[in-house]
């Protein structure tokens, strides 16, 4: 990157393409290299933030915008919502960059959470406010149509997590998607699925597990 | 809950939801404060389980991944261009920072809003009134890593600000904590608090900012000092 000048939104996403390179198989960890190569930059771009840059600020919304906006969205189902949610984000990502600690993790990491934080009280503050609204009800919302570019996330990288996502059990899978996606909490989740807590904690726990070492992310 | 029934292989198997956000904020604030009292490997061990839980979801959201408006590009770069608000990393990072942070932003504004206009029964000092009747009034705010939050309303135009203290500790015995005007190379004194200046919170008008560029905080032995001698416990840009 030397001599560029100011990092792009280009120079990130090459990187998260640059995870892809090579076979990939199941069992074949994705590179750390380029995992730590991405969370470099998107470290850097968060301190540039930090010191109010605009340019890095727009750099790190491009490269990770469909990221968040897609978690939320899928939290929320709502297209309103989900924009005015991602929105409070990346203000709030500008607000708070300086807190960012890289010791507790990855940039990627950090403003996923602090999104999913706020998709979830978003979520849960709309249901407690209209319990009749069939907007949040047990229905299943299709998936949004694939708009995103090859370029920002790599279509081998989303078969990947996919697959490593289809590794898992019924359970396993299902205690994920509804405490992650739809906000519940864990003794929601026994509830929903007529499970005791402990086996909700545990299959939430081996389901991470699975994932983590399928994804080599952890 | 029994804190004493807790287990290491309990209190880290909760590590899940509470990464995942899968439960109830008393909860939360529960298990954490659970999680402190714990020691210190059974508080490295659910930190890490967080920590990777963590890493695991944000690699998973490849497959979520979805474009948003195009306009929220716009809407967004313009409003941080207006956006002066700035939160500093507070203490101890056991809390994921920006939940303080967010707290701290939250507080310190309700702070500079409500402390101000409820005070009774002094009306507040003209010079105040005039700093938040500015057109270029800016509001920083800050966690004050001891614990509560400092939040300066200052104006360029006016040449002052108002510094809100909430709910922070008072300094050891012996001790005050110290305001000091930062420019490019001097600082100047800006006054000091006492235990009994800081709790539960207090105002202080800060005259003459001349062309500083950051309040910081430090504590200082006996009534204060000339120079900073103390260590640094915060600072606020004045930008």
């Amino acid at each position: 990157m030397g001599g560029r000048g100011p990092f792009t939104g280009t120079v990130v996403t090459l990187l998260l393409d640059r995870r892809l390179d090579g076979p990939v198989t199941l069992s074949d960890n994705v590179s750390d290299d380029a995992w730590s190569a991405l969370t470099a930059d998107l470290d850097a771009l968060l301190r540039r933030v930090a010191h109010r840059d605009p340019e890095a600020f727009a750099a790190l919304y491009d490269a990770t915008r469909s990221r968040v906006y897609g978690m939320v969205a899928r939290v929320l189902r709502d297209r309103g919502y989900s924009e005015e949610t991602t929105q409070d984000v990346y203000l709030q990502v500008w607000r708070t960059a300086e807190s960012y600690d890289p010791a507790s993790g990855s940039a990627l990491a950090w403003l996923l959470t602090l999104a999913h934080r706020r998709a979830v009280d978003r979520v849960r503050a709309e249901q407690a406010a209209s319990q009749r609204d069939s907007r949040y009800g047990a229905a299943t919302v299709e998936r949004a149509t694939d708009q995103v570019s090859d370029a920002v996330i790599s279509g081998e990288e989303r078969r990947r997590v996919t697959e490593c996502m289809a590794g898992l059990t019924e359970l396993q899978r299902e205690c994920i998607e509804l405490a992650y996606y739809r906000g519940l909490t864990y003794v929601q989740v026994s509830e929903r699925l007529s499970a005791n807590l402990a086996t909700v904690k545990s299959r939430m726990r081996d389901g991470l597990r699975g994932l983590r070492n399928c994804l080599g992310a952890g | 809950m029994n804190p004493f029934s807790d287990s290491t292989a309990d209190l880290v198997e909760l590590a899940v939801p509470y990464a995942l956000h899968a439960m109830l904020d008393e909860e939360r604030d529960s298990l954490e404060s659970r999680v402190a009292n714990a020691g210190s490997a059974v508080a490295d061990a659910f930190y890490d389980e967080v920590r990777a839980v963590r890493e695991t979801m944000a690699a998973v959201s490849a497959t979520t991944a979805e474009e948003p408006p195009a306009e929220l590009r716009g809407r967004l770069l313009s409003a941080i261009a207006d956006d002066n608000v700035r939160v500093l990393p507070s203490g101890p990072r056991r809390r994921p920072a920006w939940m303080a942070a967010a707290a701290a932003v939250a507080i310190g504004l309700a702070a500079a809003g409500i402390g101000l206009s409820l005070r009774p029964p002094a009306p507040l000092p003209s010079t105040a009134q005039q700093v938040f009747a500015a057109t270029d009034v800016n509001t920083i705010s800050g966690a004050i890593p001891a614990g509560g939050t400092a939040t300066v309303v200052f104006s360029r135009d006016r040449n002052a600000g108002v510094l809100v203290m909430n709910d922070v500790p008072p300094p050891a015995p012996g001790t005050v904590y110290q305001m000091w005007l930062v420019s490019d190379g001097t600082t100047t004194s800006a006054g000091t608090m006492d235990a009994e200046a800081v709790a539960p919170s207090t105002t202080a008008v800060l005259d003459n900012l001349g062309d500083s560029t950051k309040l910081a905080f430090t504590v200082e032995p006996g009534s204060g000092s000339t120079q900073p001698t103390g260590p640094l416990i915060a600072e606020l840009p004045l930008i």
